[in-house]
């Protein structure tokens, strides 16, 4: 054990506010992130070169990374956490290097955030689509637009403000395609007036969209990309059926938490009532079956960057109060308030834009699903058509799901096609394995190559992460 | 409940059961096959993959009983040939390779333990080559400058684990045979003239029962009120992504656990034999992370190349073990019409098994002799404290998976 109080990883909105409070408070804390830059993908960092001529990106997050590192947080940053190890607590990391590390404190905060969640449709792999966050990283990061013309489509909040950056940074944003319908005063939009912030916000965004005579169709979806080698048309369909003529189409049908570590660490999950994929079992304040184990953020389900900052703050104070630390219970209170109200918007935002799995029952046989492994939804169909297969037994015999990407991308649409061709079979998820993301063999203490080959002898074994902290 | 009538219920849809229902199901007998899970996801869905048609090795330090390589061979010899036909026979391809293998060396005296093998499968009919290090080196240079000397086997091979169950299986059901995932069996009873098998709340009469419940033959066997002496463990293996074609044979080492070879679609397969973390029949086995690093640290010193690439996933798989390491197939005395079949490598045995298996139920005589390899000398004597030593060695198994991942030495001889 280290003398370590809180290893957090992820350094977005939510691992980034539980250092804060956690340091603050007086605990010693680590932070790891693969990335070389805090921030996370709501904070992402601007390049020097993009801060001097267009200025700071969401000033709040750079005051926010600075304030973590002033408070004596460790910052662990080109870090990949890719496993946990035979103890069962211990958490394996690959540093820049490929080196191998081991990492363990007294507790261990789940910040790892959530992934693009996009349904396959013919085309979709076509140069030219591109998922809504990448567009939205080009435009805000880095200051480039995704390209010309360009159609947005899929569902959720988010393909607002990705609409607006766009324009921001020149371009024709020829359209969004919502393929729910919550922009309209319903049962859903007045409860939402509940949350004036978050509804002004999105007032805002409407607004933008408006001047720039940016129409937004509701009840529509891309049924297929074309264009002989890049992306030229797009076929919608639904209540704004009709062709576009488009260089980029952006889809995004919102995001997926990213639950492997907490999978891994043996945290209770329950399916996710829409979806059916795993998410981990946590309180108000983020802890998990686990004693010492908490998940907050996107991670714990997805509630936006607001929600996620409360729920790091709420993490930290609960550990701050179990470690001996006098905090406030008027504090508490006031955060446990704050992580409910943004939890009950988020329900509201989920009740608005579900996943419209259902497109998925109409992609053609031969649309690709798992691009890794080039895997079509009529193999997937025949394969769990077979009354005997479930979903990893269609994996096993397809490979979808099994390629770099590890069934990130395409997870969600393996299971529904499986579902949906045998429904008798018992629900599953993918099973969660290790490495969370490919790891150079080097982080598991395989000598690099320079180093292989003088150390005939060496215990076989030795110098693997298996048990001991290395730093 | 409904009642039903079979020729023949095969219990376990690994490679085993896919490959005795093909058999069985072609020869004319009506097939019903029963796995607890979805087909294929246990031993046979998570193995190597490897034909290994070259002797395995004999001993290693730490191993008790040591595998009879001289038992194996014939075996071997055997279904060398019956691979080669495989995909004519389904009508799939399930990405058979005959690109050979290497059997490496490290030490004067692992060299001498091949000279010993070579000697052997050349008195079985075998024709394998002994090697030193710089033939090796030229024949394969990838290998490292460690290697002292290798075997080569030019019929060591690999079959896709995730075609060749589907395949045989696809094929039992174009004969006829009915397959049931997600249906236990439950209940197996004796009746005047065979077995009535409970699964899915149905009964299936048949004169035949075949067990190749995989890790769980005991579980199954008890279930007709046989005791088996089995001694399932867990091992695993490693993936690299897709790569490109860098290696094409087999390269396995006389001395350690280590089995690596790349795979059709450009994934390179590390895997050994190496204990996983525990050993979970009720749910899926963990892989150990130690094990993971010594496997990989072990295979890149072999194989330098392999320091250099990324580790996509690590998994790990069930495994019917017998105490004495040696394969099990045939009735159980006193329980006509009731057969076993399992042990370590049915993944390379699958077509001769299935085929002995077929050939068993009909009372005919397999093609080759397994008399001395049936079930009869692991049953347990119902009325000794045997039976207690049994309970405890289960209780003790998945304590002694885990220390010997611990202690972080142990690696298994179990192939891949
Ligand atoms: C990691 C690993 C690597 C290996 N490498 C190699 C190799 O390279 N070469 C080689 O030759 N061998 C290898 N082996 C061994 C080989 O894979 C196995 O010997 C073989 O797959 C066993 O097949 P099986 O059909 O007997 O058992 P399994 O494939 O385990 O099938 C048993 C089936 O029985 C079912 N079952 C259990 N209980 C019940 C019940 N009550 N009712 C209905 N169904 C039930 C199970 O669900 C399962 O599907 C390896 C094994 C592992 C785990």
């Amino acid at each position: 054990m280290s003398d370590r109080d809180v290893l957090i990883v992820g350094g977005g909105p939510a691992g980034l506010s539980a250092a804060l409070s956690a340091a603050q408070g007086g605990l010693r804390v680590a932070l790891v992130d693969e990335h070389t830059e805090l921030g996370g993908q709501y904070f992402k960092r601007r390049h020097p070169a993009v801060v001097a001529r267009h200025g700071d990106f969401r000033p709040a997050g750079t005051r926010l990374v600075t304030a973590v590192r002033q408070a004596g947080v460790d910052c662990l940053t080109g870090h990949l956490v890719w496993g946990v190890a035979d103890d069962g607590a211990t958490l394996l990391v690959a540093g820049p290097d490929g080196a191998p590390h081991a990492l363990r404190a007294r507790f261990t905060v789940l910040a790892t955030g959530a992934h693009e969640r996009v349904l396959p449709f013919p085309g979709w792999q076509l140069p030219g689509v591109v998922t809504a966050g990448l567009a939205l990283h080009l435009a805000t990061i880095d200051r480039v637009p995704v390209g010309r013309r360009v159609l947005l489509a899929g569902t959720g909040p988010f393909l607002l403000p990705v609409a607006c950056a766009l324009l921001e940074v020149g371009v024709r944003v020829v359209g969004v395609a919502e393929a729910n319908h919550p922009y309209r005063l319903g049962r859903h939009a007045a409860a939402s007036l509940r949350y004036p912030a978050r509804l002004r916000e999105l007032a805002g965004y409407l607004a933008t969209l408006v001047r720039h005579r940016v129409p937004v169709w509701q009840d529509t979806y891309v049924l297929s990309a074309s264009g002989p080698d890049r992306l030229r048309q797009v076929t919608l369909g639904g209540r704004h059926a009709g062709t576009v003529e488009a260089d980029v189409l952006c889809v995004g049908h919102g995001f997926r938490p990213n639950v492997e570590l907490a999978r891994l660490l043996g945290c209770e999950t329950r399916p996710d009532p829409v979806v059916g994929e795993p998410v981990p079992v946590a309180d108000v304040v983020g802890r998990t079956s686990r004693p010492d184990v908490y998940v907050v953020g996107e991670a714990a389900g997805i509630a936006g960057v607001h929600a996620a900052r409360a729920r790091g703050q709420a993490a930290a104070l609960d550990i701050l109060a179990r470690t001996g630390r006098a905090v406030p219970p008027a504090r508490q209170r006031r955060v446990h308030a704050r992580v409910r109200r943004l939890a009950r918007f988020a329900a509201l935002t989920e009740a608005l834009f579900p996943p419209p799995l259902h497109l998925l029952d109409g992609i053609p046989d031969d649309t690709e699903v798992c691009r890794c492994e080039q895997v079509s939804a009529g193999e997937i169909r025949a394969t769990a058509g077979l009354a005997h297969n479930g979903l990893n037994a269609t994996k096993g015999f397809t490979r979808a799901g099994m390629g770099l990407c590890q069934g990130r991308e395409c997870g969600t649409a393996v299971a529904c096609l499986t579902r949906a061709a045998n429904p008798h079979a018992p629900a599953e998820a993918f099973t969660a394995r290790m490495p969370v993301r490919p790891v150079p063999v080097t982080a598991l203490g395989v000598p690099p190559r320079h180093a292989a080959g003088a150390d005939r002898g060496r215990p076989a074994g030795g110098g693997t992460p298996g048990g001991e902290v290395v730093r | 409940m409904s009642r039903h009538t079979a020729d023949v219920v095969v219990i376990g849809a690994g490679i085993l059961g896919a490959a005795a229902a093909h058999y069985l199901s072609r020869a004319g007998q009506r097939v019903v096959v029963f796995d607890r899970g979805a087909p294929n996801r246990e031993g046979s869905g998570t193995t190597a993959g490897n034909l290994h048609i070259q002797a395995i090795h004999p001993s290693r330090p730490g191993q008790e009983v040591p595998a009879d390589n001289g038992r194996f061979l014939p075996l071997q010899v055997a279904v060398s040939d019956m691979w080669e036909s495989v995909e004519l026979e389904l009508e799939a391809s399930v990405e058979l390779r005959r690109h050979g293998g290497f059997m490496i060396a490290e030490t004067p005296h692992e060299y001498a333990e091949l000279r010993a093998k070579q000697a052997m499968e050349a008195a079985a009919g075998l024709p394998t080559e002994l090697l030193d290090g710089d033939a090796a080196r030229a024949a394969l240079p990838l290998l490292s400058r460690t290697v002292v000397g290798a075997t080569w086997c030019a019929l060591d091979g690999y079959a896709n684990p995730l075609k060749i169950t589907p395949a045989y299986l696809a094929s039992a059901r174009r004969h006829g045979a009915q397959i049931h995932g997600y249906t236990p069996v439950t209940g197996i009873a004796a009746t005047r003239s065979g077995w009535r098998v409970t699964a899915g709340g149905d009964t299936y009469d048949a004169p035949a029962v075949i067990n190749v419940a995989g890790p769980w033959i005991a579980q199954v066997a008890r279930l007709a009120g046989i005791r088996l002496r089995m001694t399932p463990v867990a091992i695993q293996m490693h993936v690299t992504p897709r790569m490109p074609e860098t290696m094409r044979h087999l390269v396995q080492h006389i001395g350690e656990g280590m089995s690596v070879k790349q795979v059709t679609a450009g994934n390179v397969l590390i895997g050994g034999g190496w204990p996983a973390l525990r050993l979970d029949l009720d749910g899926r086995s963990v892989a150990s992370v130690r094990s993971a690093g010594g496997n990989l640290a072990l295979a890149a010193r072999v194989l330098p190349f392999l320091s250099g690439v990324r580790l996509l996933r690590v998994w790990a798989g069930p495994l019917a073990a017998t105490p004495d390491e040696l394969p099990v197939i045939g009735e159980v005395p006193g329980a006509p019409g009731f057969f076993v079949a399992g042990g370590t490598y049915a993944f390379t045995l699958a077509p001769l098994w299935g085929e002995t298996l077929c050939r068993l139920v009909a009372g005919e005589s397999p093609r080759v002799q397994v008399s001395d390899l049936g079930p009869d000398r692991l049953l347990i004597d119902t009325q000794s404290d045997e039976l207690d030593l049994v309970a405890n060695q289960e209780r003790a198994l998945e304590g002694a998976v885990r220390d010997s991942v611990q202690q972080g030495s142990t690696r298994r001889k179990e192939q891949a």
